[in-house]
């Protein structure tokens, strides 16, 4: 009799927590699937079909699956052109800007004087990252090294590499001062997130002699494991969906059928990268929580 | 690193003091040569704006003004004279939008995350890789459906116009979300078991928590809101309800040659980026400042 009373309690309880979480979702639900799940449905039916803007709405006729076979199998400067060396460029971006991010902000967290200084600047990369300034200085080829030139590393990098690894390298060189800028927002997340990890930690560890260097590997590292996880996902969608990237130029408004398809090709293939880079990333944190 | 790892090795303790100092210079070496790269773009907008006709155009393109000179500045006041709608009437627009816009996506994400990260429910997962793929998705494709929706909600031409297609944003929700799975649930069961109410332990426990996150989300959903011209360009058919960056990329967009006007444009870029300044540097220090107080040890 009791028991059930409990039970019956108990499932009032759980019922009412439920309601509880639905109620601190549902103004995001809506925002949602009104603004993200319905458009991106949308935009699948889009790019079977050409669309056009008349004055009394949209004209749409049914076109199968002709714009995929164009961008696929016929058209080749439509994607591949330039998809595979931006591939390349991001799988080596990827790792030095969170490698380097991971770094700055280890450093960022040391006591030191002017250490708010420090922050500031190097957090400042996250207001320009998406504004025009970035841009800007691409198009007029500053963020360029110039001692890379001096010692003709490009000339080494061709000759050691295939030609087909080269070119990325050399233009990610160049534009190594472009991969500083674009880790601002690393920098403050792994920032933010190594403050989840306590002093006590190490003042513990640091009790038992562990050298510092000892507790960047058996602290710091695991204790950060999440937000390089969180960071690289960042950093892959940061990079595939920067307005500058050669294919997201390449999306263009007078032909929304077409630009759909090409969307949604596109959009497959970010997925497939993440998965890869999620992959790597389980394969790297499995050994290495093997070898702790 | 390298030079952490090396101050450890067997020295005394005196020893360790002086050479801590020398880990400290090398720090301060490398963060000063990497800072110089970070900072250039804010000498660059600044020194931009100043910079006569003469040398706007100037290639190779040169960081630092020669002659300042404040007629970039007067061009653009005049330019702003002009025109039909005063300015400030966008300018208005575009702080209400901004202001009203993250306010509402930070609290709206920070509340969609807590029952994803510590409450899961049925679908709870799916919901999340529904989110992170919804991240992935190019925003510009998703134009057209947009005006569909805000058409049939009836909202053309208001602020909410404005502020809602922000809210759906699934980056906020993402951070916030993976700041809050840190939090461990010793903390929250507890102040259940001292009677809590869910609210409470949201806004007395987990909130301070993970104010790093929200931190952050606010500086990036500000800048976003406030640069973008999306939202004035599809659904806001009346002028007097566009934004200030909509405005000022119109100055330019109409003319035949590009020479004109690029003064006051570089003067414009100057005062568009000067709230996100603020902004940033008001918001940054939170994202650090905040776990000491949360008790969490």
């Amino acid at each position: 009799m009791i028991g059930k009373l409990i039970g019956k309690r108990k499932l009032k309880i759980n019922t009412w927590r439920k309601l509880e979480g639905a109620l601190f979702l549902s103004p995001w639900i809506f925002g949602f699937f009104a603004f993200m799940v319905f458009p991106i449905g949308f935009s699948l039916y889009m790019s079977f079909n050409q669309v056009r803007i008349v004055p009394d709405g949209l004209d749409i006729q049914y076109r199968g699956v002709t714009y995929y076979k164009q961008i696929l199998f016929e058209n080749g400067s439509i994607l591949y052109n330039n998809l595979i060396p931006f591939l390349q460029e991001a799988l080596i971006m990827i790792p030095i800007i969170v490698i380097f991010a991971l770094l700055v902000a280890i450093m960022l967290n040391y006591n030191f004087s002017g250490r708010w200084l420090f922050r500031t600047i190097f957090f400042l990369p996250v207001i320009f990252s998406t504004g025009a300034i970035i841009q800007e200085f691409y198009d007029q080829g500053e963020g360029t090294l110039g001692f890379l030139e001096q010692y003709n590393l490009a000339d080494y990098v061709s000759m050691v590499l295939p030609s087909s690894w080269s070119g990325p390298i050399i233009r990610i060189m160049n534009s190594f001062v472009l991969i500083l800028w674009y880790s601002g927002v690393q920098i403050l997340l792994f920032l933010a997130g190594r403050q989840t990890i306590s002093a006590t930690v190490y003042e513990a560890a640091r009790i038992d002699g562990a050298s510092p260097w000892e507790s960047f590997w058996k602290i710091t590292l695991p204790g950060m494991i999440p937000f390089i996880f969180l960071n690289l996902i960042y950093t892959v969608v940061d990079l595939f969906t920067f307005p500058r990237n050669p294919i997201m130029q390449k999306v263009t408004t007078s032909d929304y059928g077409k630009s759909s398809a090409l969307v949604w090709i596109y959009f497959v293939i970010i997925l497939l990268f993440l998965g890869l880079v999620m992959l790597v990333f389980r394969r790297v944190n499995k050994t290495y929580q093997q070898t702790r | 690193m390298a030079a952490i790892a090396e101050n450890t090795s067997k020295a005394g303790a005196r020893r360790r003091l002086i050479k801590l100092d020398k880990t400290q210079m090398m720090l301060m070496l490398f963060l000063t040569l990497v800072g110089i790269f970070m900072i250039l773009p804010l000498f660059y907008i600044f020194n931009h704006a100043l910079k006569p006709y003469s040398e706007l155009f100037l290639y190779p393109p040169r960081i630092f003004v020669q002659q300042p000179t404040l007629t970039n500045f007067s061009e653009f006041f005049s330019l702003l004279k002009d025109s039909t709608i005063p300015a400030s009437r966008y300018l208005f627009n575009s702080i209400v939008v901004a202001g009203l816009g993250t306010v509402s996506v930070v609290i709206v994400s920070a509340l969609a995350a807590y029952p994803l990260s510590k409450h899961p429910f049925p679908g709870s997962k799916l919901l999340f890789s529904a989110i992170v793929i919804s991240l992935m998705f190019v925003p510009e494709a998703l134009q057209i459906p947009r005006y569909i929706v805000v058409a049939q909600l009836g909202i053309m031409d208001t602020y909410v116009g404005h502020i809602l297609p922000h809210v759906a944003a699934p980056v906020s929700v993402f951070l916030v979300k993976q700041f809050m799975d840190q939090v461990p649930n010793d903390l929250i069961e507890a102040a259940k078991i001292d009677g809590a109410r869910e609210f409470t332990v949201f806004m007395r426990i987990v909130i301070p928590v993970v104010m790093p996150s929200i931190a952050t989300s606010s500086i990036l959903t500000f800048q976003d809101i406030w640069n973008d011209t999306s939202t004035s360009t599809l659904f806001m058919q009346n002028d007097a309800m566009k934004t200030f960056p909509y405005y000022l990329s119109t100055l330019t967009n109409n003319l035949a040659n590009s020479v004109a006007r690029q003064g006051a444009v570089a003067a414009a870029s100057l005062i568009l980026f000067l709230p996100t300044l603020i902004i940033f540097l008001t918001f940054q220090r939170k994202v650090i400042a905040t776990m000491a107080h949360s008790g969490i040890k």
